[in-house]
């Protein structure tokens, strides 16, 4: 529930970005609508440069809209000032990106728990809530090491749980397995998917990969800055069924 | 199949009902034999000299034959398994002529019609995606999860083949 007491953990109305002017002008979003509700797992798919990750930057509160309005957790996020944004965004906002943006002088333990210690939290606490950030994402026996000696797919699930360190109403992923390969990435998303599953964490994540959008239970298109088709994913079937079809004879 | 045959006596002798089960439930997707069709390609292997047979005492059961591998048979198999596969691109698609026709004719619209087999094709994706997830939770057999990789890469790259018909049909329309 929502501090205006809906369950919409994000909602935009009419979102406009325009980046420079003139001959160099770029509509990035040209009136986005879209709406995410706590719970929801959902993927932004779209060719590059249709505005996807403009998109999560703003809803983030880490750049403005030139005009719309976006509500993360209820609240109109225009009308905050700095303060009430930061810490509007440490409470409901975790952010993972295609680069780990991991501190490299820093064990997996102290990334996860810098935003904790930043946030005023004791040094104790927040390295106990570290802790248990990576154990749910499964690198918990990894905790003491440096990203340099982790692998893209085990740096990937540090920043998971940094971003979920805070415990936020909403998890947004760009392209979170862009520099992983084929199957690190596949695990990087069920990761989130058993998130969205066991934890009901709320994630609205973008990627170009059809196969990890299917992942997702509701799809966003994107096209020139705007939604041009969603989609609701019926519940998943039990495996013996899904077997059963595939391995049927023509 | 044949080779599919002599890859399952490889291992050790099988009595032909359990040669049929193996092939349909443990190695060969969308498998269906009848005893008919194990029993020829035996005989044929057999005439071959790949395979032979014997006849096995049981005391308490009626007497059974099983079928072994020859030596034939097993340089045979291994020559196949070293070989490349002939690669199936099977290129017979419902979608790829709705398209070619919905370009061409006036009142039906390529866009509409991509926008529906891709809408399919995620909700195939999202089910055997989920299938996969379970599967590899449920620590299910290696096969079970490869073929439904199998099947989520061919989706995959059928909506990569979507997006790329989209683009296209773009640029042509701003020319
Ligand atoms: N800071 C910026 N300054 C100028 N132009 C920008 C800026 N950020 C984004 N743009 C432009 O806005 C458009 C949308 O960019 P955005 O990064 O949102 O696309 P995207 O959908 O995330 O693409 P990709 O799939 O390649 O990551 C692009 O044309 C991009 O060049
Ligand atoms: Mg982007």
């Amino acid at each position: 529930m929502t501090d205006d007491g809906s369950t919409l953990a994000v909602e935009v109305r009419g979102l406009t970005r325009v980046f420079g002017s003139g001959e160099s002008k770029v509509e990035a979003l040209r009136g986005l609508d879209m709406n995410l509700s706590a719970g929801d797992f959902a993927a932004v798919m779209g060719p590059s440069g249709s505005g996807k990750s403009t998109l999560l930057h703003l809803i983030a509160g880490l750049d403005a809209p030139n005009s719309g309005t976006i509500r993360v957790a209820g609240r109109d996020l225009s009308t905050l000032n700095d303060d009430e944004l930061t810490l509007l965004r440490r409470r409901n906002i975790g952010i993972v990106f295609q680069a780990f943006n991991l501190l490299n002088i820093l064990t997996a333990e102290e990334n996860v728990a810098l935003p904790l210690v930043i946030g005023g939290t004791s040094r104790a606490e927040a390295h106990s809530k570290a802790a248990a950030a990576l154990d749910r994402v499964g690198i918990g026996q990894r905790r003491k090491h440096l990203p340099t000696e982790l692998s893209g797919g085990e740096q990937q699930r540090v920043a998971v749980a940094r971003a979920l360190v805070n415990e936020p109403l909403i998890l947004l992923a760009d392209e979170p397995t862009g520099n992983l390969d084929s199957l690190s990435s596949d695990r990087i998303v069920m990761l989130l998917r058993r998130l969205v599953e066991e934890q009901g964490q709320t994630i609205l994540m973008v990627t170009h990969e059809a196969r990890h959008a299917a992942m997702a239970d509701r799809l966003i298109h994107l096209r020139d800055g705007r939604v041009v088709q969603e989609q609701t994913l019926p519940p998943g079937r039990e495996v013996d069924e899904i077997l059963q079809d595939l391995e049927s004879p023509p | 199949m044949q080779n599919a045959i002599l890859g399952l006596l490889a291992s050790g002798p099988v009595h032909g009902y359990e040669l049929r089960t193996a092939y349909e439930d443990q190695l060969v997707p969308r498998a269906k034999l009848n005893f008919g069709q194990v029993y020829t390609t035996l005989e044929r292997l057999q005439r071959n000299g790949l395979v032979q047979n014997e006849v096995v005492n049981q005391s308490a059961r009626p007497d059974k034959k099983v079928y072994r591998l020859t030596d034939d048979g097993r340089r045979r198999l291994y020559d196949w398994l070293k070989k490349p596969s002939k690669f199936d691109l099977d290129l017979r698609n419902e979608t790829f002529v709705k398209l070619m026709l919905t370009r061409r004719l006036a009142g039906a619209d390529a866009f509409e019609t991509l926008a529906v087999e891709r809408r399919e094709c995620l909700e195939r994706l999202h089910e055997i995606t989920q299938a996969r997830a379970k599967a590899a939770e449920q620590k299910a057999p290696l096969r079970t999860v490869l073929l439904l990789d199998l099947a989520v890469f061919r989706l995959e790259a059928f909506a990569k083949w979507l997006d790329r018909c989209e683009e296209l049909f773009r640029e042509e329309d701003t020319r």
